[in-house]
């Protein structure tokens, strides 16, 4: 049996500890997300069930569970990105500031700049790399060039990339490794301004020296969003999230803060999967 | 043998063979047409031949070889010839004699075994002029204003024919088509008036001072035109033929002289590139068989920018339309069935449809509501280099559609969501993403539309093309771009030169130079588009995903 111990790795982990939340009791205030009985169904074949949780806001929230669980199907959800897949039928709620965003005059556009979100491989446009990270704002209508500029800096700064491409704002995106293009997409998701930042799987195509950058990252990003991500990691979900969910088979198995998810699992699948056992 | 199949070895064969086969093929066809049609601007030898016939006539024929031919003695038996009766294989000669006045027909075919003498005179002349073709011949005389002038002038006198000429045609083409224009105008203007019941006797009056202010310039002109006309026809030249007859050649009628037995090797050059030269920036003479090809270089590259900026919007639009907001259903399966099976209408049903739908009923339209002034005598509603453009441009609406849709597929589906995820609506997505990553497979479809445009002839020969146009459509008369007007095309041209004409043999290098022309254009036009859409892939390369 391994034993993995949560929050070795993780740097300032001691505090995050300290603020351990009620995940079953949480003020609305301290509630980014609230997702009440959410069921997806994909044709006939149901891919999630039932799903009641609560996301905090400010901390990062983990999705782990074997391929196929509908972790990355509910982390879909949170920004309707689902809506694009045919035959994708979604009954339930997901509340954001108390409003359900699958109701129908939800303007879609509208909540995913407030839900951003960072794919499992880096998709920077053919552009360069200032047009990038501008990309979010010229499409709100951003056209002053020093705001933009400003924009640019301070995400690219935010996404730890600041200094990696000061110097080739205007060279094409695509010519940044595969480390850096993450943290470029991650910028032009941040430069928005979102509230929560969903991360699929975001270090899965990247090298392990690429991959701490960007846990190093999600760290520092917890002070100005929500994130959620998912991961296939274990190890990186005890490393940067804050409190973890386990999902099998579209159902959530366990939900709790990371440290007693990995020690002291309730449930026997948490316990199965976090050992090894399967997955 | 067995591991040889194993080996991979016979694919890699067979595919290099189609490949060289088809190289082979068009490097061929590019070969012939430019080796034919390039021979026909190189200044050749004039050749004087000494004949005497099979009674003992002895005679002089004078003229430029064209064609040699081996024909067997059986074929010839009606002439009773006294030949070895050994020998089965005669050579004949194709020889150009020009001299239209004389001998009715320009060409005549020789047997090499009635030639006795072959010479190639340096004195002997060959005269090209605008009407009657080609004389070969000697000088005999110069005449200037009545009076014998030694021949070295010659020179100095054409080129004083030229000056005026140039300012006859300026004259013609500027001046004196400026004041018929807006005398048309005028007499429209006359005729809405009175169709409107609005014409006072003030208005009739202003314009009738206006016409004949247009009329004084236009006698003061033509007073001027001839004049020119005048100088030009003071002097001629007297030539002698092969026959010994005297012909009287006014330089009025005469383009160019040329000693082409004095050439050198450099001057033959130069004066292949002139005649080259001219070729592309002439207009065509006696009946498209002589001169230039300019207003069909002009009138198939207008046409097909035209379609260009026509078919180019309507096809991306089509494509997205299919591709992107279309439901995945059967009828949408069916709608792109259809746009793919339009590719294969022949291309004359096109023409029908287009001389049905645009000349006669859109145009008819056009015309009743804009330009009744001008009823019986139509404007648009009669072929024009808009319909044949917007006929062109349904032809290769398949093509643009099929092959914008190609590329929106193959755009990754992370690009779309990157987007999306970023709060950009999908109209948004695919103005700013989509289209320009999909724009190298978009100027895909476009240069194979433009391929297929520049070589199409059929379907304009009812919309819009015409055997001779009397004017480009377009030139400095507002409003400059004249869409209503009929046009010349290169492909039409090859056809109405090489199988229309009047002198078949003599139009046949004028076919391959066209045509060779032809290909060069539409080479031309792709090579522009290639490099376009190279410089957008360059720009928009995906990722190595």
């Amino acid at each position: 049996m391994i034993s993995i111990s949560p929050k070795a790795l993780a740097p300032g982990s001691d505090t995050s500890i300290e603020k351990k939340l009620d995940l079953s009791n949480l003020t609305p205030e301290q509630i980014a997300l609230d997702i009440n009985k959410l069921n997806l169904f994909y044709g006939k074949k149901q891919a999630l069930n039932d799903i009641t949780m609560s996301i905090p806001k400010g901390q990062v929230t983990a999705f782990i569970g074997p391929s196929g669980c509908g972790k990355s199907t509910l982390l879909r959800s949170i920004n309707r990105m689902n809506d694009l897949v045919d035959n994708c039928h979604i009954s339930g709620e997901i509340n954001l500031h108390g409003n359900n965003i699958y109701d129908k005059h939800v303007d879609v556009a509208e909540l995913r700049r407030k839900v951003g979100m960072v794919f499992q491989r880096p998709n920077p446009f053919p552009k360069t790399i200032y047009e990038n990270v501008v990309y979010g704002l010229r499409i709100m209508g951003e056209n002053n060039r020093r705001r933009l500029d400003e924009a640019a800096e301070q995400s690219l700064r935010s996404a730890a990339l600041w200094n990696e491409v000061k110097d080739r704002l205007h060279e094409s995106a695509l010519g940044l490794s595969g480390g850096q293009q993450q943290r470029l997409v991650i910028a032009r998701a941040i430069a928005i301004q979102p509230e929560v930042l969903l991360l699929d799987e975001p270090t899965s195509a990247l090298d392990p020296i690429s991959t701490l950058t960007i846990e190093e990252l999600i760290n520092d990003l917890k002070k100005q969003f929500t994130v959620v991500i998912v991961t296939h990691n274990m190890q990186q979900a005890a490393r940067v999230s804050d409190q973890t969910a386990f999902m099998y088979m579209g159902d959530l198995i366990e939900y709790s803060d990371t440290n007693t998810l990995f020690t002291t699992p309730l449930k026997k699948k948490t316990e199965d999967y976090i050992t090894g056992r399967y997955g | 043998m067995n591991k040889w199949f194993k080996s991979g070895s016979p694919w890699i064969w067979l595919s290099a063979g189609g490949v060289s086969i088809s190289l082979i093929s068009v490097l061929g066809l590019l070969w012939l047409i430019a080796s034919r049609g390039l021979s026909y601007f190189w200044p050749s030898e004039l050749y004087q031949f000494d004949l005497t016939d099979e009674h003992g006539t002895k005679s002089v024929v004078i003229g430029e070889i064209y064609d040699r031919e081996q024909i067997p003695v059986s074929q010839l038996a009606h002439l009773n010839l006294a030949l070895d009766p050994k020998q089965e294989i005669l050579e004949r000669l194709l020889i150009k004699t020009g001299n239209r006045e004389l001998v009715s027909l320009d060409f005549r075919w020789l047997l090499s075994h009635n030639i006795q003498k072959t010479q190639t005179p340096k004195d002997l002349v060959v005269v090209e002029r605008r009407t009657n073709g080609n004389f070969y011949g000697y000088i005999e005389s110069v005449v200037v204003d009545g009076k014998k002038v030694a021949s070295n002038q010659l020179a100095e006198l054409l080129t004083r024919v030229d000056n005026f000429q140039e300012q006859i045609d300026d004259l013609q083409k500027s001046d004196i088509g400026a004041i018929n224009y807006q005398l048309e105008r005028l007499r429209l203007k006359t005729r809405k008036y009175q169709l409107q019941d609005k014409l006072t006797p003030e208005l009739q009056a202003q314009i009738d001072s206006e016409i004949a202010t247009l009329n004084q310039d236009y006698a003061k002109l033509e007073q001027e035109l001839m004049g020119y006309r005048e100088e030009i026809s003071r002097d001629h030249i007297v030539m002698r033929a092969m026959d010994g007859q005297l012909v009287t050649i006014n330089f009025e009628s005469i383009l160019k002289v040329t000693f082409n037995n004095q050439l050198s090797i450099v001057d033959k050059t130069a004066l292949f590139f002139s005649h080259i030269g001219s070729f592309l920036i002439e207009d065509p003479r006696e009946a498209n068989t002589e001169g230039g090809v300019f207003p069909a270089i002009f009138g198939t590259v207008l046409m097909v920018l035209l379609m260009t900026v026509i078919v180019s919007p309507f096809g991306v639009i089509a494509a997205i339309y299919l591709h992107e907001y279309a439901g995945k259903n059967a009828f949408t399966k069916l709608l792109r069935i259809a746009v793919i099976n339009l590719a294969g209408v022949p291309s004359i049903v096109y023409g029908v449809f287009g001389l049905g739908f645009f000349v006669y009923m859109v145009g008819g339209s056009l015309d009743q509501l804009f330009y009744s002034e001008n009823l019986p005598s139509p404007t648009f509603g009669t072929p024009g280099v808009l319909w044949s453009a917007l006929t062109l441009a349904i032809l290769t609406l398949p093509v643009v559609i099929v092959s914008t849709e190609e590329g929106l597929s193959r755009i990754p589906s992370a690009m779309r969501h990157g987007s999306l995820a970023l709060g950009a609506t999908k109209a948004e997505t695919l103005w700013r993403i989509i289209l320009p990553i999909a724009s190298p497979a978009i100027m895909t479809g476009i240069i194979l539309a433009i391929a297929r445009a520049a070589g199409e002839v059929a379907p304009l020969m009812l919309v819009g093309v015409v055997k001779m146009a009397p004017n480009l459509p377009l030139d400095g008369n507002f409003p400059f771009l004249h869409l209503d007007r009929k046009f010349m095309h290169l492909g039409f041209h090859i056809y109405d030169v090489g199988f229309q004409s009047p002198n078949v043999e003599a139009a046949r290098p004028l076919v391959y130079a066209t045509a060779l022309l032809l290909v060069s254009i539409i080479v031309a036009l792709n090579m522009t588009a290639v490099s376009i859409r190279n410089k957008l892939r360059e720009r928009y390369k995906m990722l190595e995903h």
